[in-house]
């Protein structure tokens, strides 16, 4: 193997992995690159990124979706709870979707839980130009601002989401359930374009539950399959 | 990792102990029991209603469901109903879950969700305490362990309150 061959392979196997990315104004990402058509951005929730997520981006690249995974609570130092997320900078993530935007792929942003806030947030400052090219599927998210029992639900205002087409990933067993039609109807009142699926006998973080069923262990298994479903499915460029 | 299974998503809705509600109308409730019958709050009138919403999914749930159990034997004779919602799920899941946890309080149904909604319950479980006019007393959110403790004592104080007069 000469040395030109071993740094090909090399860069082939940092490429599988995860390619930590680091710039001025990017919040710190790996990317698991891949020639495909198509570019996913991954955030994960405050509960930090875990093992199960890093597998399903090694395996949507290498079903030829390129993905960029961000875990908040890491790059910005956040302890792990829902309000981390909201602290978010949104410069940060708006140059990070401009970034991903420049590459001239369809781009996806998939964000799990109460990450969903700060790419709402940047999905609302973008041009409207800009944010009518994104799809943003978003797992279970919550978006409330205040939930208590014996009150009607609040949910946040991100200002005009006009044309952003968004799509829920709503686990079945969820306390959210029941609140799901609440939700699409906030995000459709600032203008998103909103579609959702249920994802019957699975629970929130089912890849991450301390106690999964069967059924939820062989969905963190192949996590990237139901997202090329989703993706698939939904069609959005 | 260390999940809060049921105290689910609501994500801001943490597990709070014990709130304290100036006692205030509680909303509709009109649930089917497992036998088929439609249950109201006016069937409890004139006792402590401790009114838990939950699900067979949600560990939290389950985790406090024996101590409920073991509250309603201790109460026996005693002024004091025990209600289990279960939310929206169907009737085979429930069935399902209680042929391995029997008890002996009543679980009612309520699959489309329609009364975890009209008591905007937003994290499972979670439990109202009502005083034996069927005013609401006590909100907790997230799992206790009903049969001893600050639970034991909210439930004693309701129940140590003089009857209310007859419903109207």
């Amino acid at each position: 193997m000469n040395t030109k061959h071993f740094a090909g392979v090399g860069l082939a196997l940092v490429l599988a992995l995860g390619v930590p990315a680091a710039h001025a104004d990017l919040p710190e990402h790996r990317i698991f690159a891949a020639a495909g058509e198509r570019l996913l951005l991954w955030v994960s929730s405050e509960r930090g990124r875990t093992e199960p997520e890093l597998h399903a981006a090694e395996q949507l690249a290498a079903r030829g979706v390129e993905t960029w995974s961000l875990d908040p609570v890491n790059a910005y130092f956040l302890p792990q709870l829902p309000r981390s997320m909201d602290a978010v900078p949104t410069p940060d993530m708006v140059e990070w979707l401009r970034a991903a935007l420049a590459r001239g792929k369809p781009v996806t942003v998939y964000a799990v839980a109460r990450a969903a806030v700060p790419v709402l947030r940047a999905a609302a400052a973008l041009a409207p130009a800009e944010r009518a090219r994104l799809c943003v599927m978003l797992a279970y998210p919550n978006l409330y601002t205040a939930a208590e029992p014996l009150a009607e639900p609040a949910y946040l205002d991100f200002g005009s989401l006009a044309g952003l087409r968004v799509h829920v990933l709503q686990p079945r067993r969820s306390a959210a359930t029941p609140w799901l039609p609440g939700l699409l109807a906030s995000l459709e009142a600032q203008g998103a374009v909103v579609r959702h699926a249920i994802l019957e006998n699975l629970r929130e973080g089912w890849w991450m539950r301390e106690t999964p069923t069967a059924f939820e262990v062989a969905e963190g298994r192949r996590m990237h399959e139901l997202l090329l479903r989703e993706l698939n499915e939904w069609g959005c460029k | 990792m260390g999940m809060i299974a049921g105290l689910l998503l609501a994500g801001l809705v943490q597990a709070a102990g014990f709130e304290a509600r100036p006692a205030s109308p509680a909303p509709q409730l009109k649930a089917q029991d497992l036998a088929g019958a439609t249950r109201t709050l006016s069937d409890y009138h004139g006792k402590v209603v401790l009114l838990n919403f939950w699900a067979s999914w949600c560990p939290p749930c389950l985790r406090e469901m024996p101590s409920m159990e073991r509250l309603r034997v201790k109460m026996v004779g005693r002024p004091l109903a025990i209600v289990a919602v279960d939310s929206a799920e169907t009737r085979e899941e429930v069935d399902a879950f209680l042929a391995k946890m029997r008890v002996g309080f009543p679980v009612l149904l309520d699959p489309d969700g329609s009364n975890t909604k009209r008591w905007k319950v937003f994290a499972l479980p979670t439990t109202f305490l009502l005083d034996a006019s069927g005013r609401i007393r006590h909100v907790l959110t997230g799992p206790t362990e009903w049969d001893e403790g600050e639970a034991l004592s909210k439930i004693e104080a309701l129940l140590a309150e003089p009857p209310p007069g007859p419903q109207r």
